[in-house]
């Protein structure tokens, strides 16, 4: 009787106020999502990376990335045209392969890992100073890596430099990346006379079809500069959230201390892919 | 915010700052001389004059002032640098035991890492082991600085 009486008060109360009922059954009005213009879509700079060389194209706040890298190692002029088709153009041989993962920790500031099968790994952070879209002329990032051999125990190589781009009004992006890169000697500098490398990363990636880009990378150095000055192109698929890359590469190097130890050789050319994946 | 962005930014400039004096250790790569460096001194007491904690044997053993008869050269350190730097080597005619500035093609080197094209056997004689790829580039790059008897 005590409980009917409660109920029948319950179901009064409803009736009388129902637009309080009704407010309490409604769920709370769900905050606008926030309108990041970092998510959307770049067609002039499709992914973080050209091959190597970063581009200035932002991680969305708390949003992330990841990349994987493959740098074959079977010299494509080795023998004639039927080995390399025997070795599947170099798909049978071991490759040099990365994996990497990148963070936005702020708006236009991202931080990232890059780990290579030779247990080389890197930390980088990228800060984007000057936005294109801003300011009409260029975009700008202030940028920053270390890595280490042996699973970072060994052979520290910091990297500090500015990654400068221009984008192509829809054709893609051409960079200049002046890097100053510290002990990239593996060396103790009692026996080298350089230990440290000046490189000016120089790159471009053009849209040839609506989602089908060409890209290449030229890296010019001074200072310790063994092998040959590290050159690359390719050509790549952007499909949603992923860039399909394939690339020709005259060394292995992925990392800033790698890149400016340059390639194996001008005759020796590797065949590599990159596949990325955004995380927003 | 703001703070945020220029805490971040502080940290990348103190990282960047902290990590440019990043070098590797000599006595990495000399093993077992770890005081060896690359000046002549340093050579004649931890390669030529002493054996080392891996076993290898010193030159002196048999380059010396009795085995000159036999080896043609003497490392004892009143004589060695007067013997090597710029001499003609007895074993292999036209070569030059070191020449000053070119390590690659100084015979010393030649015979410390057993390169093909040696008269004889590759030094030390009785080894392995032999000198390590750090000792090695030590002397070469003591010869690289010009040789100098320093």
């Amino acid at each position: 009787m005590k409980c009917s009486r409660l109920c029948l008060a319950v179901i009064l109360l409803a009736v009388m106020w129902p637009g309080a009922v009704g407010a309490q059954q409604k769920p709370a009005p769900a905050a606008a999502p926030e309108d990041d213009p970092d998510r959307d879509p770049n067609r002039n700079q499709p992914d973080f990376t050209i091959v190597n060389l970063p581009t200035t194209l932002r991680v969305p706040r708390f949003k992330s990335a990841f990349r994987v890298t493959h740098r074959f190692g079977r010299p494509l002029g080795a023998g004639d045209f039927g080995d390399l088709a025997s070795d599947f153009f170099g798909l049978d041989s071991g490759a040099q392969i990365g994996l990497e993962y990148r963070f936005g920790i702020i708006r236009g500031g991202q931080i990232g890992i890059h780990r290579t099968s030779n247990k080389t790994i890197e930390f980088f952070g990228q800060y984007s100073v000057l936005q294109e879209k801003n300011n009409g002329v260029i975009g700008l990032d202030a940028y920053f890596s270390i890595d280490g051999t042996n699973n970072f125990k060994d052979s520290y190589t910091p990297a500090l430099g500015v990654v400068v781009s221009r984008e192509l009004g829809g054709w893609g992006a051409i960079y200049a990346e002046p890097m100053w890169v510290n002990n990239s000697n593996p060396l103790p500098s009692e026996l080298t006379d350089d230990n440290d490398t000046f490189i000016l990363g120089l790159g471009a990636r053009l849209r040839i079809r609506p989602t089908v880009y060409l890209v290449g990378e030229f890296i010019p150095r001074v200072g310790y500069e063994p092998g040959v000055n590290h050159g690359t192109f390719g050509i790549e698929k952007r499909a949603g959230g992923h860039v399909f890359q394939l690339n020709f590469s005259n060394g292995f190097g992925t990392t800033m201390g790698q890149l400016a130890r340059g390639g194996t050789g001008s005759e020796d050319w590797y065949l590599g892919f990159n596949i990325s994946r955004k995380f927003f | 915010m703001h703070l945020y962005r220029y805490l971040v930014g502080a940290a990348l400039l103190a990282l960047s700052v902290g990590s440019a004096a990043c070098d590797e250790s000599l006595t990495d790569i000399t093993g077992p001389t770890p005081n060896l460096v690359p000046t002549f001194s340093s050579i004649q007491t931890e390669i030529f004059s002493n054996s080392d904690s891996s076993g290898r044997a010193a030159c002196t053993q048999c380059h010396n002032a009795i085995g000159r008869l036999f080896n043609g050269l003497d490392l004892s350190p009143a004589v060695s640098y007067a013997n090597l730097v710029g001499v003609a080597s007895r074993g292999k005619v036209g070569a030059v035991r070191v020449i000053p500035g070119d390590p690659e093609n100084s015979y010393l080197i030649h015979k410390l890492e057993g390169r093909p094209g040696i008269v004889g056997v590759r030094m030390p004689q009785i080894g392995p082991p032999y000198l390590t790829d750090g000792q090695i580039l030590v002397i070469k790059r003591w010869i690289e600085l010009g040789a100098r008897n320093d």
